[in-house]
């Protein structure tokens, strides 16, 4: 009886030893092991990406009900404070005018496209998840911001501080951009949701208020203080870049965006009455 | 009753719900706010995962109580509300069988990327059923009656300022009297004073949130689950035996063959073949019976139907329940050859990529973290949170665990810094100094408080917030509300002549408001505020004693205090110097306004002296939820900062 070093010793010698088995397994090996590899990996992460529409907006706003209508086609559900961001897939149609009710069919007429359509949470402590895909994200084709035109009044300064966080990214997006190559346009919609309600505002009151707000907030925000981890020498070189739109400029209004490839558009709707083919149609043309 | 039972994901879709009485959904979303995201009422109320409901605190909100548990790696919360007057004990066991039954369905559906559609219709059946058995239990025990005393009560409706009132149908009449027992806590929690926080949701005036346990509620429902064992042993028992009796005859013709007969299947073999096949005297004797009932299931009637499906479904359910128990306690003795091939795997997965996380893999890796926190001067047991962050989660493609944890870290630390609503004090200043022509509100100077313990730079930081507000050429009343060390008056006449001298050119305009020594200081401020209010100033800034935070004496002043002056904003400073007892001043400050009155927000002093250890600001937060707004950062005036809460976490994590 063979003690189990000996056999040990006689399988490693085995091994070692130039024969065809072995010379078969270690081939196999070889090529077996790469693929096994890439197969376990691609599983495990998800979709190459797809061109994406970000939703952004301040909690309440129906973010979260606007992707279910969407996605569901007949009418949005009830939904809570979301936690997470969540994308669903939806297609668009490329040749012809379809509303988002015939889109989803999966026998609606002619050429598709798939986009993803992403919601984030608005609460104020979740939003880095926003604020990062705005500025990360590849193939971000637009942004829609949804806010309640019901109760705009009373959270004037909560939105309009998220819309000017969500514009500055952008803009600091475009103009930090040292290459002459300009990175693609990134268009924002601001979709002023809850229209059936009898206190919304219409669109260009929104839209008004919206810029008077965003001027005021750009006023006090040059004469704040500096955030904690800024030196005294980073800041006098020119240019101020936390000042939104045209640089001095005495008035904000959206179309000083356009300078940095932005473009603003404001249109109303309502998730809950399922009036939101604008909003659709704007999507539709971004990707 | 139930008032509504909710399944949700925590994207914030319903997936599926049932409701018996209108409930606002404000009352879910405060529910999530505060528990899933703002994780008020101490460090670990937290979500955890799969936890039973009986464990986890219920939630209370204006007359109604949420029993609740969370299912991490899928996504879902379960949630039953009903009035907080009904001992609806049986409501822990109705999460906890419906979450199990959900997920064992559904689990598949949800795992799907990129959708929210789940096809979980069915599940009307399911809760239906677990509704009825639990509620059944119960209610041959005895169970308490819902009683409802006949007097209303204003304290208790009137006072829960921050929610929105109910439709006037759904007035609920509020049992004191009777229950007194167990609505004693419902009604010290629910009634804070109700200040206008609807603003600063980080302030806990609308906390309905009870960390301690139920007290009654959770003994009666131990109680009642216990009952429910006796209980439900005998009863599935029953049906098993009526289920049984059913099947008998099939097994007769032998018709199926994998021994799940079907209803169905029964039908048409009696219509084809029932002459010839029944040859059996039993059969016979019992023929009768069998085809009238095999009849009526024929014709489709809704309630025969109805109870055939749910004799299914009893057994069904009992199925998903035993599986799932025999599963949890069979999950630890796996054989030798599969944990060697499990190590394996989860060796080959560290590598890779793509392991699920276990408590196991975390503990090497947490306590590095931990180490690395208390060298940046943290007291925190952030260990708890980042645990909870991971603990079912997926490793990307070639991550290690390390990468994760550090990920984890961050999100956490951002999360928790980040504070719930923007805080630009410049624009505070302006609504309330100039409110706009809509607003009923009159123009008045805007107040703001500093305390905190001796010697952190109470003084210092208010020189510090008055130049920034002279160089934004706002008219300042300096208030010395110290009305007790010697000095502390001159000092701020000394700090009051600098501000004046150098920012003369500036335009701003600052005066000292004081009324000498052995005064008291909560009177001094509120006149100090009249008096701005009659000459116009823009903001008063009060300066307060230094005071030790275990001091009882000294502490109890800041009440009475804060109700005279009514300061806008209460800022506490901190060093950053300081360790442990950080928390302890915060949480002592912070609870000695009042009830409804917190501090707004912090400074931290001294930051320039430590470096990288900034871990004061997070033991703070943590505590407090209350968000830091400045962060002082040297000797000059102008050494104050907005706090950058991307800097702090850089700090934090940076290991240099």
């Amino acid at each position: 009886m063979p003690t189990p070093m000996e056999q040990l010793i006689e399988y490693i010698e085995y091994i070692l030893t130039p024969s065809t088995p072995v010379f078969v397994v270690g081939a196999l090996i070889v090529v077996l092991v790469p693929i096994i590899v890439h197969i376990f990996v691609t599983q495990s992460t998800p979709y190459t990406s797809l061109p994406s529409v970000v939703l952004v907006g301040p909690p309440g706003a129906g973010k979260t009900a606007l992707l279910t209508l969407l996605e569901r086609g007949d009418a949005a559900i009830s939904t809570h404070t979301s936690q997470v961001p969540q994308s669903i897939e939806l297609t668009v149609s490329v040749d012809q005018h379809l509303s988002f009710r015939e889109a989803v069919k999966d026998d609606a007429p002619g050429e598709h496209k798939k986009f993803l359509l992403v919601d984030t949470p608005g609460h104020g402590k979740l939003r880095n998840f926003a604020m990062d895909s705005l500025v990360a994200r590849e193939g971000l084709k637009g942004i829609v911001f949804m806010l309640d035109a019901a109760t705009l009044d009373e959270n004037l300064a909560a939105t309009a501080n998220y819309l000017y966080e969500v514009l500055l990214a952008l803009q600091k997006r475009v103009s930090s951009v040292k290459t002459s190559k300009t990175p693609s346009a990134i268009n924002v919609l601001i979709a002023a949701n809850k229209s059936d309600l009898f206190t919304a505002l219409p669109a260009t009151l929104v839209k008004s208020n919206l810029e008077a707000e965003l001027g005021r907030i750009r006023k006090s925000r040059s004469k704040g203080l500096l955030a904690s981890g800024v030196g005294i020498d980073d800041v006098d070189n020119g240019e101020n870049d936390d000042w939104l739109g045209e640089y001095g400029s005495e008035k904000f209004t959206f179309g000083q965006m356009q300078e940095f490839n932005l473009e603003v558009d404001i249109v109303g709707g309502s998730v809950t009455e399922g009036k939101v083919d604008k909003w659709w149609h704007w999507v539709s043309e971004r990707l | 009753m139930l008032d509504t039972f909710e399944i949700l994901t925590t994207s914030g879709v319903v997936l599926w719900s049932r409701s018996y009485a209108q409930v606002s959904p404000s009352i879910i979303n405060n529910f999530i706010t505060d528990v899933f995201i703002e994780e008020k009422g101490g460090a670990i109320a937290g979500a955890k995962n799969n936890q039973s409901a009986a464990q986890n605190p219920p939630y209370k909100a204006d007359q109604h109580t949420l029993k609740w548990t969370f299912v991490k790696e899928l996504g879902i919360i379960f949630v039953a509300v009903y009035r907080s007057l009904l001992h609806l004990s049986w409501v822990d066991k109705l999460v906890d069988n419906l979450k199990t039954i959900f997920v064992d369905l559904y689990g598949d559906q949800l795992k799907k990327p990129n959708t929210t559609l789940v096809h979980c219709h069915k599940f009307d059946g399911y809760f239906d059923q677990q509704l009825r058995e639990l509620e059944s239990t119960t209610a041959t025990k005895g169970a308490p009656a819902p009683t409802f005393a006949l007097e209303t009560d204003e304290t208790i409706s009137g006072n829960l300022g921050d929610e929105p009132p109910l439709p006037p149908g759904l007035k609920h009449r509020s049992a004191k009297a009777q229950d007194g027992t167990h609505d004693l806590p419902s009604t010290v929690e629910s009634t804070p004073i109700a200040t206008p926080t609807s603003s600063r949701p980080s302030t806990p005036g609308g906390n309905h949130l009870v960390v301690g346990k139920g007290g009654p509620i959770s003994k009666m429902s131990r109680r009642a689950r216990k009952m429910q064992k006796g209980a439900s042993a005998p009863m599935s028992s029953g049906d098993e035996s009526s289920a049984r009796k059913k099947k008998a005859p099939k097994k007769g013709r032998k018709w199926d063959a994998d021994g799940f007969a079907d209803e169905e299947d029964d039908v048409q073999l009696d219509y084809s073949a029932a002459p010839n096949s029944i040859t059996s005297d039993s059969e016979v004797e019992g023929r009768s019976t069998v085809i009238a009932s095999v009849d009526s299931s024929t014709w489709g009637t809704k309630t025969s139907k109805g109870q055939f499906v749910l004799r299914d479904l009893d057994d069904e359910v009992h199925d998903i329940l035993a599986s799932a128990q025999s599963k949890s306690s069979t999950t630890a003795n796996s054989g030798l050859v599969g944990s060697g091939l499990s190590t394996i795997n989860s060796l080959f997965r560290n590598v890779v990529g793509g392991k699920t996380l276990t408590k196991e893999d975390l503990a090497k890796p947490m306590d590095g973290m931990k180490e690395h926190l208390i060298k940046k001067n943290a007291a925190v047991r952030l260990r708890d949170s980042v645990e909870k962050e991971l603990l079912g989660v997926k490793t990307g493609s070639f991550e290690s665990i390390d990468t994760r944890i550090k990920k984890a870290m961050e999100v956490c630390l951002t999360k928790m810094l980040t504070p719930t609503s923007s805080l630009d004090l410049l624009r505070d200043i302006e609504l309330v100094t100039r409110p706009s022509g809509f607003s009923s509100q009159k123009a008045r100077p805007y107040v703001m408080s500093i305390v905190g313990v001796n010697g952190v730079g109470k003084s210092t930081n208010l020189s510090k917030i008055c130049y920034f507000l002279l160089q934004n050429k706002m008219r300042v009343l300096v208030v010395a509300g110290d009305t007790f060390r010697s000095g502390a008056v001159e000092q701020l006449k000394v700090h009051v002549r600098n501000l004046k001298e150098l920012t003369e050119r500036e335009g701003g305009q600052v005066e000292i408001f004081e009324k000498g020594y052995g005064g008291d200081a909560a009177t001094v401020a509120r006149d100090a505020v009249r008096s701005a209010t009659s000459e116009g100033y823009d903001v008063v800034l009060i300066d307060t004693a230094g005071r030790r935070h275990n001091d009882q004496r000294l502490m109890s002043n800041l009440e009475k205090f804060a109700k005279l002056a009514n300061p806008d904003k209460i800022l506490m400073v901190g060093e950053a110097l300081v360790g442990n007892d950080s928390v302890a001043q915060a949480r002592n400050f912070n609870a000695s306004f009042g009830q409804g009155r917190t501090l707004d927000g912090f400074i931290i002093s001294k930051c320039d002296t430590v470096g990288d250890m900034v871990g004061t600001l997070v033991s703070i937060v943590h505590a407090t939820n209350v968000p830091v707004l400045f962060v002082g950062v040297g000797q000059h005036y102008s050494d104050i900062r907005n706090f950058s809460v991307r800097w702090a976490v850089e700090k934090l994590l940076n290991s240099s």
